[in-house]
């Protein structure tokens, strides 16, 4: 246990230290602001993962508390950053994205460890559970990703309107790259979400019907919903660009919903319990 | 002296309809000239799309500019009298400096004025328009249009508009590599941005004009083609590019014109670039959702977030021609104080000349060489002290007052008996005048 929480304290300093290169990189323009962001990042992401392997071992499966949740959320979103980062080397994605993770890790070590604590599906760990798990916390992360590229978007599309051309406006990505890549994340996130409804469907049907109408399935479906009509509508009727990446901002926040709903600890406060 | 005049109207003053009268074509611009001709000595025609201008010197500006302006009545109509601007003597200098210069342009500093100035100068000089009075002053212009050029920061503001326009358009699109271009008018702006468009990648480039001709010189050398003004709504629809510098006084791009092409272009992202002065482009449309809209005043924000700059490069090329101007003047000055100082010395040496031959007449053969050519020294010695003071003090009397001969001058001709014709610079001057146009033309100017 102590091995992890050095990994995990490495990593979380790794991300922060990561965030501070690529927000000083706004400013400063030196090229090799960005490898060390990258080097950090990547170490990081190894000490994390790491962490979540000795964890996972511990408790046979998938993350179970809502602390680790948060963890692996921020894995997989540093992750996906990375993979972003090294194929179209957009060192600003950081500036968004690796204080989002740090913020997630934090507040995952802040959290207290309820991994024994709560026995509720302790006992029903399945293969399909955990796959359940992994691809519903892939979909959140790539909405979390997609949210702050939409961010991004909508912050240089204000600059650009309003004609006001600072910092950020040389910075940031071209819109269009920003549309783009918010679409392939849309994409990613509605087929995780797909996957993750039915998945949820069969590890729910153990334990009686498989829809129950709670709180985190009708985020996920809201959520779905929203991704699928983003999708279809981009296809069909040509939407792009701020009115798609606000509905991303929306779809993530009501992921989030579904997010903190899978775990006891906001479960119990979203249902009133 | 024949002082200068000049006479036009630009975008500033005039809308295109008016300005579109007097962009004459080629034979009724010779026609027009040859009927000015007459009552003023010299004319120099400039046209291009933002601007005709005559420029002309002569005894009597007054007639020479109430002919010009019944001529330009009978061209463009009486409406088009109100509109013009005029300038007389040295203030039609700076205004041809300015000009030159590019300070009165749509765009400041862009380069292609210049071109189309020195264009005009060439064909007015080749058909016998443009004489001694205006050659020195165009060729004064062009040497600092060209001192501007390389001494301010006004010339890369132009070229840096057109890149600045393509880094605005690739915030949008990413690359440009296929993205289409509508050219929009003929401006000289509107060329140099596609220019730069086209080697970003963007294709194909489409120029549409009112008048087709001149869409087609353009697209000519931009590698784009040219299409008819009534295909402007289906090649809204295709490009994603516009680059808009027509002479129109009102807006050509509006809410109510591009809200069907939005939705026929299903929203795709329109980047427009608005070059002209007054606007192409309504800036409300700036709000329509897709719709990147950009003027002047915009992509000079990105150029040099300081507008600062922008004021003090100009500031930099007015001084450089109040600077050039004082030059014209005083050497103009000096040139009409002149005949009365070859004349003072020519006379002088004609008497030195004829006293000599007496004297050597009656010393003759007792004289060997070497004596000789001390008493012509001597001789010559003596009329070069005593002119000196004078030729001095007449100089500078001529300089001091640069707009109108000195007393001085006068009293100079009456004391000495001098023989000066009045206006003997054309005629005398013509052959070196030919030298300086040749100069001014091949580039090779002298730049001080």
């Amino acid at each position: 246990m102590n091995m992890t929480h050095a990994l995990l304290s490495f990593a979380c300093h790794a991300y922060a230290a990561a965030a501070a290169i690529y927000i000083a990189h706004l400013v400063w323009q030196w090229r090799q602001l960005p490898v060390f962001g990258r080097v950090l990042t990547g170490l990081g992401l190894l000490a994390h993962g790491g962490a979540l392997f000795s964890q996972g071992l511990l408790s046979q499966g998938a993350p179970t508390g809502l602390d680790r949740g948060f963890s692996a959320l921020a894995f997989l979103l540093i992750a996906i950053f990375l993979f972003l980062d090294l194929r179209y080397r957009r060192a600003v994605l950081g500036v968004f994205l690796t204080p989002l993770a740090l913020a997630l890790l934090t507040t995952s070590l802040l959290l207290p460890p309820e991994a024994a604590a709560s026995g509720r599906e302790v006992g029903a760990r399945t293969p399909l559970l955990s796959a359940h798990i992994a691809v519903a916390l892939l979909g959140v992360a790539a909405f979390a990703v997609a949210a702050g590229v939409a961010l991004m978007y909508l912050l240089l599309e204000r600059q650009m309107k309003g004609k006001t051309f600072g910092v950020l406006f040389s910075r940031l990505p071209p819109l269009h790259f920003l549309d783009e890549l918010n679409r392939r994340l849309v994409l990613l996130g509605f087929i995780a979400l797909s996957i993750t409804l039915l998945t949820g469907a069969f590890t729910g049907a153990a334990h009686g019907p498989a829809w129950q109408w709670r709180s985190k399935e009708v985020a996920t479906l809201v959520a779905w919903t929203l991704s699928a009509a983003m999708l279809q509508a981009r296809l069909i009727s040509g939407w792009r660009g701020r009115k798609v990446a606000l509905l991303t901002m929306a779809g993530f926040g009501v992921l989030l919903i579904s997010f903190l709903a899978s775990y006891p600890l906001a479960h119990d406060a979203l249902e009133g319990q | 002296m024949s002082p200068l005049w000049c006479l036009g109207l630009s975008h500033a003053t005039a809308p295109l309809a008016v300005r579109e009268r007097l962009a004459l074509s080629e034979p009724r611009k010779q026609a027009l000239l040859e009927r000015l001709l007459p009552a003023c000595s010299e004319v120099l025609y400039v046209s291009t799309c933002n601007r005709v201008e005559l420029y002309g010197a002569g005894s009597d500006p007054e007639l020479s500019l109430s002919t010009v302006r019944e001529a330009v009545a009978a061209e463009a109509g009486a409406e088009a009298l109100e509109h013009l601007y005029e300038h007389k003597g040295d203030s039609a200098l700076v205004h041809l400096f300015r000009v030159s210069s590019s300070l009165d342009s749509m765009v400041l500093g862009e380069a292609q004025i210049l071109g189309q100035v020195k264009e005009a100068f060439e064909a007015g000089r080749k058909e016998g328009w443009v004489r001694g009075e205006l050659t020195r002053a165009c060729s004064a212009a062009f040497s600092t249009a060209k001192r501007v050029r390389s001494e301010t920061a006004i010339g890369q503001l132009a070229t840096s508009m057109a890149s600045a326009s393509v880094e605005l358009a690739k915030k949008v699109f990413g690359g440009l590599e296929g993205r289409g271009v509508l050219v929009l008018g003929a401006g000289e702006m509107a060329a140099l941005a596609a220019k730069h468009l086209a080697s970003s990648g963007a294709k194909p480039i489409w120029v549409v004009n009112r008048t087709f001709d001149r869409a087609e010189e353009l697209a000519a050398t931009v590698g784009g083609k040219a299409r008819r003004f009534e295909e402007l709504a289906a090649l809204l629809t295709e490009v994603d590019v516009v680059i808009c510098s027509t002479g129109a006084s009102e807006p050509i791009l509006n809410r109510a014109k591009l809200t069907p092409v939005l939705k026929a272009r299903r929203y795709r992202p329109l980047f427009i670039v608005d070059l002209a002065v007054p606007r192409n482009v309504d800036p409300d449309i700036n709000r329509l959702e897709g719709i990147y809209s950009y003027d002047v005043d915009d992509i000079q924000k990105v150029v040099i977030d300081n507008s600062r700059a922008r004021s003090e490069a100009a500031a930099e090329a007015e001084a450089i021609i109040g600077q050039e101007i004082a030059r014209f003047v005083q050497a103009r000055a000096i040139r009409e104080g002149a005949p009365v100082l070859t004349q003072l010395r020519s006379h002088a040496q004609k008497i030195a000349r004829a006293e000599l031959e007496k004297t050597l007449a009656v010393l003759g053969s007792s004289l060997n060489e070497r004596q000789r050519q001390s008493v012509e020294a001597m001789a010559n010695a003596i009329v070069n002290k005593l002119l000196h003071s004078p030729t001095t003090k007449l100089r500078t009397a001529a300089i001091s007052t640069p707009s109108e001969p000195h007393p001085l001058l006068g009293a100079a001709v009456e004391l000495f008996g001098l023989e000066v014709t009045p206006l003997p610079l054309a005629e005398r001057s013509e052959l070196e005048l030919e030298e300086a146009a040749a100069e001014v033309l091949t580039g090779t100017g002298t730049q001080r």
